[in-house]
């Protein structure tokens, strides 16, 4: 008969989800979120800003050796090449002019043509220039008698290794960084009104009453934020699959390798900042009377959340390992966003991650603890507002 | 039975309950009665659990009360305490779970309980979409569908109409009389003083009255006799104590202390005249309160 404390904030928490699932608003914010998702997707694609070709326009086959060289090219630089075989170096001029191809060569070694539109048109020139010059290269260091194995060898002399001084090591790594705090922004944003509103209207319906002649306030409190975060949690991920299966199935070259690794953090950033934020939420939301007092009482909690991410966007991206993103980074309310930015811009030492989770997770503990007192004492004081000075006051 | 004992508790700098008492019997109805702002609904808070004395003790036939025991209790609200946008069934199984139920227990008692309020076809309407009458009624099925031992009501009466007052007192006469340990809360005195049989009247946080309803009026000094008699009014000089509240025509109302039989004053009338009519009109609750208030308000002040 005697209600264990998980299941009785089970629950809270499922009642909350039912709640969600079956409200028109949650509903349409979820469907308008999966339809970002898509459009995310398909957009660019539509745009044809995805893959790059070019086309190099040829008398006749084109040759082995050149095609070669330019596929590896192609691969290293994440374009594709075209051959427009012609029957004679007027049309490859005329293809060229008009727009058809965007090189055209015509014989080879060091008697080729290369026929561009335009002097210093862009890289595509440059590059079957290169192939020309490598392949009459390697004929001269056959000629020479090298083997080709040694030719081979020399072909694969490592290339020096870049140091960018430009703010972050991997611009599509330091991408995902930027996706992951805006869809952390956005979860924390959702779960923290979603949160605040039913706090509110339990209170404002004298049903939080009920049920904590019932229930105790951490089980009614950790519920209601299991319930509502779940939610948001759908949410996000309404909008973030569709991107997600595109990138992985396609094995896009936007989403570098080591993707993986950032989006997961981000996930655990995701239970950090709701745990940091979502008790505080619920605490500012049981001090008001009637519902539509709401918006004003978590407007610090509000001015929190978007200040941080605002510091994340613009100093943090600029400059991610400044004193200020730092310390940024560090501080519990705002590390949640900042933190997972400066992480995919590369660069930042494993012990402040460490450090900045630590920190975040025991203010997470002490805000919940807080948040607990104000709830309890705020949420049976009816008929008029009450100040977080009378809630606080030591009885 | 259900006691709070010395009840103190203070909002901040302002005390709300100073030192109160509450007994409740079971198959007793008991009023927990007073004006608004009194400290009803602190008082029932601080017996329910939801907020945790200043001062006090909480005891239950003896036993400090725990919260598997008040588990077992059932507790509706002076606003309604529902969820608006869930379905009527799904919110009395809610609060069925949240008692222990499991789920088909819960429904099936959802089912007998919303059909004996009489909401049996709106199941699935959502809360928001029921009249005030009909809210008040499913709160009451929630609060009752785990069959709860002792039942707390704040406000049970305020807004209803008529016919629904004589629905819900008649449920709690059901339930009362089935041995249940009920106490509801109510500012409209004069409303539930045919409905209570023990009362605790409550101002400013203080207990000014409690005891059973019939001996609290019928010991009041402000009993008042009613007759219908013609002539002189010289009979009156043989009872000193008794004053003439009013003496329209030949209707004379007569304000009785304590002490004086009412019969006796009756037989004096008799002996002068003839008395066309008679009663003996005992003060309301509204009277009695105002009486104990005034008296509670001027020894607070000496």
């Amino acid at each position: 008969m005697t209600l264990s404390w998980w299941a009785g904030t089970r629950l809270v928490a499922a009642r909350a989800m039912a709640e969600g699932f079956a409200g028109k608003g949650w509903r349409i914010v979820t469907g308008l979120m999966l339809l970002g998702g898509i459009a995310a997707v398909v957009i660019p694609r539509l745009l044809g800003s995805g893959d790059t070709t070019y086309t190099l326009a040829v008398v006749g086959p084109a040759k082995p050796a050149l095609v070669a060289q330019l596929a590896a090219s192609a691969r290293a630089g994440d374009f594709t090449v075209e051959y427009k075989a012609l029957a004679d170096e007027g049309a490859v001029a005329r293809a060229v002019r008009d727009g058809k191809a965007d090189a055209g060569l015509v014989g080879e070694g060091a008697s080729a043509r290369l026929y561009v539109p335009t002097l210093g048109v862009g890289v595509f020139p440059a590059l079957v220039s290169g192939a020309v010059q490598a392949n009459v290269t390697v004929d001269a260091l056959i000629a020479s008698g090298l083997t080709p194995t040694q030719i081979s060898a020399l072909q694969d002399l490592p290339a020096p290794k870049q140091v960018v001084l430009g703010p972050a090591d991997d611009p599509r790594r330091a991408g995902v960084g930027f996706g992951v705090g805006l869809v952390l922004y956005l979860a924390l944003i959702l779960a923290g009104s979603g949160i605040a509103t039913t706090v509110a209207t339990e209170k404002s319906t004298r049903i939080s009453e009920v049920l904590l002649a019932v229930l105790r306030p951490t089980q009614l409190l950790v519920g209601t934020v299991l319930g509502v975060g779940l939610l948001a949690l759908i949410q996000i991920s309404a909008a973030a699959i569709p991107v997600a299966v595109s990138l992985f199935a396609s094995h896009s070259s936007a989403l570098p390798s080591d993707a993986a690794p950032d989006v997961a953090l981000g996930v655990v950033w995701f239970v950090l900042g709701l745990s940091v934020y979502a008790f505080v939420f619920a605490g500012l939301a049981a001090l008001v009377d009637k519902i539509t007092e709401v918006s004003s009482a978590i407007l610090p909690a509000n001015a929190l959340l978007i200040g941080s991410y605002l510091i994340a966007v613009t100093v943090v991206v600029s400059s991610p390992n400044g004193w200020f993103s730092v310390a940024a980074s560090m501080f519990p309310m705002s590390a949640p966003m900042v933190m997972p930015m400066r992480w995919a811009s590369g660069g930042v030492p494993g012990w402040q991650l460490v450090v900045s989770m630590l920190l975040t997770a025991g203010a997470a503990v002490l805000l919940a603890r807080l948040a607990s007192v104000i709830y309890k004492r705020g949420v049976v004081r009816t008929g008029q507002r009450v100040s977080l000075r009378d809630v606080l006051r030591p009885t | 039975m259900l006691e709070a004992l010395d009840v103190r508790h203070r909002f901040g700098e302002r005390v709300v309950l100073d030192g109160v008492d509450l007994r409740v019997a079971p198959g007793v109805l008991t009023g927990l009665l007073g004006p608004n702002g009194a400290g009803k609904t602190t008082l029932m808070r601080l017996v329910l659990g939801v907020i945790d004395p200043d001062y006090g003790r909480i005891l239950f036939d003896g036993a400090p009360v725990t919260g598997a025991e008040r588990q077992r209790w059932g507790y509706m609200p002076q606003e309604r305490g529902l969820y608006p946008a869930m379905k009527a069934g799904d919110q009395v199984i809610h609060f069925g779970r949240l008692h222990g139920l499991s789920k088909a227990e819960a429904t099936r008692r959802a089912r007998e309980l919303l059909d004996e309020v009489g909401l049996g076809d709106r199941w699935d309407d959502r809360s928001d979409r029921l009249s005030g009458g009909m809210q008040q009624r499913l709160q009451l099925a929630a609060s009752l569908v785990h069959d709860p031992r002792v039942i707390i009501l704040d406000e049970p009466f305020a807004g209803l109409d008529p016919v629904a007052v004589a629905e819900l007192a008649s449920t709690l006469k059901d339930r009362v009389a089935g041995g249940s340990t009920i106490v509801f809360s109510s500012h409209q005195l004069d409303l539930v003083q045919d409905l209570c049989e023990t009362i605790v009247m409550l101002d400013l946080g203080r207990t000014v009255l409690s005891g059973t309803v019939a001996e609290l009026r019928a010991s009041s000094g402000t009993r008042q006799l009613r007759l219908t008699v013609h002539g002189d009014r010289g009979w009156l000089g043989a009872f000193p104590d008794v004053t003439i509240a009013s003496d329209h025509s030949d209707e004379l109302r007569l304000a009785l202390p304590t002490g004086v039989d009412p019969l006796a004053v009756l037989d004096a009338a008799r002996a002068a005249g003839p008395v066309s009519d008679f009663g003996l009109d005992l003060p309301t609750l509204s009277e009695l309160f105002l009486v104990a208030a005034g008296r509670a308000s001027e020894a607070a002040a000496s």
